[in-house]
C-alpha cells in the first residue's frame, strides 16, 4: 500500500527518447492503468517503476523515499512480466516462495506462506508441479502469486494478460479486479487494450509516443479527451472535418465535408474565430437512426436529447451492413463522405445496402478537435 | 456396429503401421550406418585389441607373447598402485592436474560465457571470435608459445620482477603451473563453447524476475542463470576433466613430470611393454568412468532449487 510519485520522467535510448515528461501521482491503493499503443513508453514507464530500467531524469518516489537511484532488487515492488517469466527449474511451490527466500525467511515459513498464496489464485494442488507444463492461465496465476507473497508496496503488471485468449483474458480481468478489490494495494498495470483498461482500471493514464497524455478516471478519459489521439484510440469514431462559418453567443455554426451545416452549442461565449478548421468526433452511440438510439443511453441523456435547439441530422445511403454479433453497423454514404452508425438490437429495424436513413444527432455530444489535434472546447 | 467384418479397418492399420514403422527403423539404421562402420574401426575393435593386449603375458624380446593369457600385469600395475609407487604417484598427479585444470577451466568458462550472453554487437562478435581463434593455431605451436611467457626469463617474469613484485624469477615452466596453463588453454574455448550454447536459451526475463523479488545481481546469477545453465557445466567440466587427466601435449611440451599419458608412451615406445601399458589404461579408464559418474552426480543437484546456507 503505498503511494508513488513520478516526476519529469524521461527515459532515452541513445538518440531516441522513449519515455518523456511523465508526471505522476498514483494513490494510495488505486489501480491504475497506463494505456496507449505499442511503442508508446508504458512498458518502459513501468520498468522504471520497478527499477529494471534506470531513469535519464526525473525522480520516482515511493511514499516519501526517492527510489530513483535504488535497483530493483532493493524496492519492494514486485512486477507480473507479459511473458509470466517463472523460473523453470524451480517447482510452482519454489517460484512463489522464491521472493521470500531473498527475504530470508526460513523454508517452513515461506512454504506455508506460498502454499496459501496458491490457494488464493486458486493453484492450491499445483505446489509440486513444474512450471513449464502449466497452461497459461495457470502460469498467469503463478506469477501473480509470487508477485504477490513478497508483500510489495506496488504490483506492477507489464501486460500479463495480452498471451491469453479472449475468454480467458476476459475472466482473468474480473478476477484481477477482484484481487485487487481485496487486497487494498497499489497496482500499476500496463495494456495496450482499452476494454481491458476500462474493466480493471480506477483511473487510467493514456500514454502516446512517450508523453503520458492524461490521467483520469475512465468516464472522464472517454468523454472528455484532451485530444483528438485519445479520442481515437479508446474507440470507434466518425471524424468529421468542419469549418466554422458564424459564431453567436451561445452556439457555433459550422459548414462539414457532410454538405451540411451543422450547429454546435455552447455555453459561454464561443473561443473560436470564423474560419477556423476543426475536426469534429461523432461517436456511434450518439447517433439515432431514423429517430431510434443506436445503443441504449442512460436515462440522463436523453432528456438532453429532446432539447431541440442543438439538433442535427443528416441523410444518407446506406452502403454496407456488417453484423457484429450484438451489434449491427452501417457504414453510411453521405455526400461523399463516409460515416458508421450502429444499432444494437440485430432485429428490428433493419436496413439494407442502398436504404436512405436519417442520422440524427444532439450537438451537446459532438466533440471538437482544432487541426493540431487538441480538444477545442466549445 | 460390423464388428464381425473381417476386413476390420483398425487391424489393416496395425499391420500397415507396422510395415511403416519397420521400414522407419530400418531407414535409421541405414543413416547411422556409417557412424556405425566408424566408431567399431576407430574405437570399438581397437579398444578390444588394447583389452586382449592387457591380458596377455610379457616377453623378452617381443612387446609382448601372442596368444598367451595372463592377469600378470594387472596384478603388477595394482600392487605398484596400492604400494603407492611409481604407477600411484602418477596416477594421483594426472588427477590432480585434471582436477586443478577443470576447476579453474569451468569457472572462467562461466564468467566467459556470462559476458558474451550480456553483451551486444561488436562486442559480442570479438568475445565469440577470440574463443575460436586459438583453435585456429595448431596446438602445439599455441603450447610452445607458453615458454617464452611463462619461463624464468620470459615476459611474465619480466614485469613481474620490474613491478618489484618478485624479487627472484620464478620457474613457471618448465613445471606443473605451465603445463597446468598450457592445459587450460587446450580446454578452455571447448568449455565455454558448452556453456554459452545452454546460456544463449535462457530467457532474460528471468534473472529481471529474480532482481525484481529481492536477489542481488549476483545471488539472482546463483539462483536462476547456473541451475540453468546446469547441463552445458556438466558438458564442459566432463571435457575438461577427462582432457585434462589425460592431457598429453602441455605437460609433454611445458614440463618434466610425467603424467598419465606420457607415462604409457614411454611404457609402450621405451619400455616395450605392452601388456602393462594396456593395463594400466584400462585402469585408467575404469578410474576415469567412476569419477565422471560421480562429477554428473554431483553437478546434477545443483540443478533445481538449493540452500546456499
Amino acid at each position: 500500500m503505498s503511494e508513488i510519485t513520478l516526476h519529469d520522467l524521461e527515459k532515452q535510448y541513445g538518440e531516441t527518447t522513449a519515455v518523456e515528461d511523465v508526471s505522476v501521482e498514483i494513490r494510495d491503493g488505486e489501480l491504475l492503468c497506463l494505456l496507449g499503443p505499442s511503442g508508446s513508453g508504458k512498458s518502459t514507464t513501468l520498468r522504471m517503476i520497478a527499477g529494471l530500467e534506470t531513469p535519464t531524469s526525473g525522480t520516482i518516489s515511493i511514499e516519501a523515499d526517492d527510489v530513483t537511484d535504488q535497483p530493483a532488487y532493493e524496492r519492494n515492488t514486485s512486477t507480473v512480466f507479459q511473458d509470466w517469466a517463472l523460473f523453470p527449474h524451480k517447482s510452482v511451490l519454489e517460484n512463489v516462495a522464491f521472493g521470500l527466500k531473498m527475504r530470508g525467511m526460513s523454508k517452513d515459513e515461506r512454504h506455508t506462506r506460498a502454499r496459501s498464496m496458491l490457494e488464493r489464485v486458486q493453484m492450491g494442488g499445483y505446489g509440486d508441479d513444474d512450471p513449464t507444463n502449466l497452461s497459461g492461465g495457470q502460469k498467469q496465476r503463478v506469477a501473480l502469486a509470487r508477485s504477490l507473497a513478497v508483500n510489495p508496496d506496488v504490483l506492477l503488471l507489464d501486460e500479463p494478460l495480452s498471451n491469453l485468449d479472449k475468454r480467458l483474458r476476459e475472466d482473468m480481468q474480473i478476477e484481477l479486479r477482484e484481487i485487487h478489490e481485496d487486497l487494498e494495494e497499489t497496482f500499476v498495470h500496463v495494456t495496450h487494450d482499452q476494454d481491458e483498461a476500462f474493466t480493471l482500471a480506477d483511473r487510467i493514464g493514456i500514454m502516446n509516443e512517450g508523453e503520458l497524455v492524461q490521467v483520469g478516471d475512465p468516464d472522464e478519459v472517454y468523454e472528455n479527451p484532451k485530444n483528438r489521439f485519445i479520442e481515437a484510440f479508446l474507440g470507434d469514431t466518425n471524424f468529421v472535418d468542419a469549418v466554422v462559418t458564424r459564431t453567436s453567443s451561445d452556439a457555433v455554426h459550422v459548414d462539414t465535408e457532410l454538405g451540411t451545416e451543422l450547429v454546435l452549442p455552447t455555453d459561454a461565449e464561443p473561443a473560436v474565430d470564423e474560419g477556423t478548421g476543426l475536426t469534429l468526433s461523432l461517436r456511434p452511440e450518439i447517433l439515432s437512426i431514423d429517430g431510434e438510439t443506436g445503443r441504449h443511453e442512460p436515462a440522463g441523456k436523453q432528456a438532453v436529447a429532446t432539447d431541440g435547439s442543438a439538433h442535427n441530422a443528416v441523410t444518407g445511403t446506406v452502403e454496407n451492413v456488417i453484423y457484429r454479433g450484438s451489434t449491427v453497423r452501417y457504414s453510411v454514404s453521405i455526400n461523399g463522405s463516409s460515416m458508421f452508425a450502429e444499432r444494437t438490437d440485430a432485429s428490428t429495424g433493419a436496413h439494407a445496402a442502398g436504404d436512405d436513413i436519417r442520422l440524427e444527432w444532439d450537438g451537446e455530444d459532438v466533440l471538437a478537435f482544432s487541426d493540431d489535434g487538441t480538444r477545442v472546447t466549445l | 456396429m460390423t464388428t464381425t467384418n473381417t476386413h476390420d479397418p483398425s487391424s489393416l492399420d496395425r499391420i500397415r503401421d507396422a510395415v511403416v514403422g519397420q521400414s522407419n527403423s530400418r531407414r535409421a539404421l541405414l543413416l547411422m550406418a556409417p557412424l556405425i562402420a566408424f566408431e567399431l574401426l576407430v574405437f570399438v575393435i581397437p579398444f578390444f585389441i588394447l583389452l586382449r593386449i592387457s591380458v596377455a603375458s610379457g616377453s623378452a624380446d617381443l612387446p609382448y607373447e601372442p596368444g598367451t593369457w595372463s592377469l600378470d600385469a594387472y596384478s603388477s600395475v595394482i600392487e605398484n598402485i596400492l604400494s603407492f609407487d611409481l604407477f600411484w604417484s602418477i596416477l594421483v598427479y594426472s588427477f590432480v592436474l585434471g582436477g586443478a585444470v577443470t576447476i579453474v577451466t569451468v569457472g572462467i568458462a562461466l564468467f566467459y560465457a556470462y559476458a558474451i550472453w550480456r553483451s551486444n554487437g561488436l562486442v559480442k562478435s570479438l568475445l565469440l571470435f577470440s574463443v575460436i581463434l586459438p583453435l585456429l593455431t595448431t596446438l602445439v605451436i599455441r603450447t610452445y608459445a607458453f615458454t617464452p611467457l611463462l619461463s624464468p626469463t620470459g615476459t611474465v617474469n619480466d614485469i613481474l620482477l620490474s613491478l618489484n613484485l618478485l624479487s627472484e624469477p620464478i620457474q613457471f615452466v618448465p613445471g606443473t603451473v605451465g603445463a597446468g596453463i598450457g592445459q587450460l588453454y587446450i580446454v578452455l574455448p571447448y568449455a565455454v563453447l558448452a556453456i554459452y550454447s545452454v546460456m544463449a536459451t535462457i530467457d532474460w526475463d528471468i534473472v529481471e524476475a529474480a532482481r525484481d523479488l529481492g536477489a542481488s545481481r549476483p545471488r539472482s546469477v546463483v539462483e536462476v542463470v547456473v541451475p540453468q545453465v546446469m547441463p552445458g557445466v556438466i558438458v564442459a567440466t566432463v571435457i575438461s576433466f577427462a582432457w585434462s587427466v589425460g592431457s598429453y601435449a602441455a605437460p609433454g611440451l611445458l614440463s618434466d613430470n610425467y603424467t598419465f599419458a606420457i607415462y604409457i608412451e614411454r611404457l609402450l615406445l621405451t619400455d616395450q611393454r605392452y601388456p602393462t601399458a594396456a593395463a594400466f589404461s584400462v585402469i585408467m579408464l575404469v578410474l576415469m568412468l567412476i569419477s565422471t559418474g560421480a562429477l554428473f552426480a554431483i553437478l546434477n543437484r545443483f540443478g533445481g532449487d538449493f540452500d546456499l546456507a
